[in-house]
């Protein structure tokens, strides 16, 4: 068992950073090991496997009922798994459920929150089961996010619920968030400035659990990234990789005509097109095999398009299934 | 400092977030209190009611407690103490108890204080002892109205007779409140909560009011709470210490249970 070190609180003031220290930086900030959640019949996660480096933000990515947010529901002792084990900063959610919720926060996909308080009211409630909270910094989050924490909960929007769920993430100095669809609801402009915090807390050595299925979202904030569909990791790796595996359309102009022959033989190519000099195809996985080919041929010109994270997604998607 | 904080929080959340409720419960109990009280003077000692009484069976008077009834304490047990009282007592821990934990639940709005550093067992005990609070100020306030109502339209009986008296009442109360967390600790379904809840309390009063009317169901009504708590006729005979302790020990035991199951179990999500 680790011994934590982490962030303490007194009187509303933190009184260290939430950085790991050099002797709990070897421990990953979450590891997943086989789990599985059935409800009865229904197989909600089938055997989940993954690992979460300190100081990294991991995007958990999958469309709604893929089993994220149980995965995440487990991994905060909300949910007693069938079969698993999850350790978070090294310990054991079931049987130190209080520090490890001591050293994590967590906005929920499904916000629900109580609607007679006003935001001061469920910071100053949620400090006091914390051991407290800085004020100094609620101010300023509050302010970055443009919510009114005066104004009875349920007198808010839903996306300016969301930002006060957000705060108290972001205020919490947890060394792990794990944050459930947490733009769900907000603007543009409050998705860029969570954005930023995300990258400001990941600056400061806090790890991020972001589970979304907006891609774009992942795309800019994850360093790693696992896909998981029907209860399953169908691909897991960094945005680059998953990018990699992604189809991208490619279209060459020779000085002469197209080594046809050649070019079919390449894997992972397929829809292939000549059109005189010019010859297009779809290309499946590295690209190294095609430049090979075209370093024996005289080329003009090449166009390959950049796959997006959408791409490798949707391309995953349609493999697993 | 931050133990005593937490659990302060723990406690004193749920008892302000059910100040609405409180608030209704106890000027119903005022009002049901202080207007029965308020026509004593109409029904003192008058000869033609307990007449009109007699031409019931006697049975059927005890079970609907109206033997006396022109008496202080026969007023009281008809008017309040003999089903009224105790079955209010039994609906508010009930409904405390239900939007405490099973209704909460079923919203969706423990995710986020479950996720916080605190015990689940720690989360419903701190709720159990806000819901006590609730039904030890309502049989305060209870108290305080009787005692005062007593004196402004001189209804002379032992305050020691009516202190015990609403004290039974409200641990009939506790044993419900305690029925329903038992309840909530297995599932999160507060229809369930409710009907399970209110309907045993129910049941409760029929075993103890019915079952003596027939010689074979009658040893069976000492399996009621409501037996238990007002079987002695503590506004006429000086309450027995057991009936007490007959009330606090399973409603312990049921608020136990629920902690237990509610460790176990999965938390429901919106």
């Amino acid at each position: 068992m680790t011994l934590w070190t982490g962030p303490t609180y007194a009187q509303g003031v933190i009184e260290t950073a939430g950085l790991p220290t050099e002797a709990s930086a070897d421990v990953p900030a979450l590891r997943i090991t086989g789990l599985v959640k059935d409800y009865g019949r229904v197989h909600a996660v089938r055997g989940i496997d993954l690992e979460v480096r300190r100081g990294e933000v991991f995007g958990f990515l999958g469309p709604n009922g893929a089993g994220k947010t149980t995965t995440i529901r487990c991994i905060l002792d909300l949910l007693r798994p069938t079969a698993g084990r999850i350790e978070v900063l090294g310990l054991d959610p079931r049987s130190d459920g209080v520090a490890v919720r001591q050293r994590i926060a967590y906005v929920p996909g499904e916000l629900r929150l109580p609607e007679r308080q006003t935001g001061h009211q469920l910071v100053a409630a949620i400090a006091r089961l914390r051991g407290g909270l800085p004020a100094d910094r609620e101010r300023e989050l509050a302010e970055r996010l443009g919510v009114d924490l005066s104004r009875r909960l349920r007198d808010l929007s839903s996306g300016n619920r969301r930002k006060v769920a957000l705060l108290l993430a972001f205020l919490s100095n947890a060394e792990l968030l794990v944050l459930d669809e947490p733009t769900n609801g907000l603007d543009p402009l409050m998705q860029h400035e969570f954005l930023r915090l995300a990258r400001e807390a990941r600056e400061a050595g806090t790890t991020i659990f972001l589970s979304s299925h907006v891609l774009s979202e992942v795309q800019r904030a994850a360093d790693r990234v696992a896909v998981v569909r029907s209860g399953k990791i169908v691909a897991q790796g960094t945005v680059e990789e998953l990018r990699g595996r992604a189809r991208q359309r490619v279209d060459v102009w020779f000085l002469d005509a197209p080594p046809t022959a050649e070019l079919a033989l390449l894997p992972g190519i397929e829809d292939q097109l000549v059109e005189g000099h010019r010859f297009a195809a779809v290309l499946s996985g590295p690209i190294q095999p095609l430049l090979e080919v075209l370093a024996r041929h005289p080329v003009v010109t090449m166009l390959v398009e950049e796959p997006d994270l959408d791409e490798a997604f949707l391309d995953l998607y349609e493999a697993a299934s | 400092m931050n133990a005593v904080g937490r659990w302060l929080e723990l406690v004193v959340g749920p008892f302000r977030a059910s100040w609405r409720a409180g608030a209704g419960w106890t000027i119903a109990f005022v009002l049901l209190v202080v207007s029965t009280v308020a026509f004593w003077p109409a029904f003192k000692g008058s000869t033609a009611l307990d007449a009109a009484f007699q031409a019931l069976p006697q049975a059927m008077l005890e079970a609907f407690g109206l033997q006396d009834f022109a008496t202080p304490a026969g007023y009281l047990r008809g008017g309040l103490y003999e089903v009224i009282v105790p079955l209010m007592f039994a609906a508010a821990g009930v409904t405390f108890a239900n939007s405490a934990t099973a209704g909460e639940e079923d919203a969706g709005r423990l995710e986020l204080l479950l996720a916080q550093p605190i015990k689940r067992r720690a989360f419903l005990a701190g709720r159990s002892v806000a819901i006590l609070g609730w039904i030890v100020g309502l049989a305060i306030v209870v108290l305080v109205a009787q005692l005062l109502s007593d004196a402004a339209f001189d209804l002379e009986i032992a305050d020691s007779r009516v202190i015990s008296t609403v004290v039974l009442c409200g641990l009939l109360g506790t044993v419900y409140a305690g029925l329903a967390i038992a309840i909530a600790g297995i599932l999160a379904r507060p229809g369930l909560v409710l009907s399970v809840g209110l309907g045993l309390s129910l049941v409760g009063y029929l075993v103890a009011a019915l079952f003596p009317l027939s010689d074979v169901l009658a040893p069976w009504a000492h399996l009621s709470p409501w037996d238990w708590a007002l079987g002695g006729d503590p506004l006429v005979n000086p309450a027995e210490a057991w009936r007490f302790g007959a009330l606090v020990v399973p409603a312990l035991a049921l608020v136990f249970f629920g902690i237990v199951a509610f460790e176990r179990r999965d938390i429901r999500s919106a």
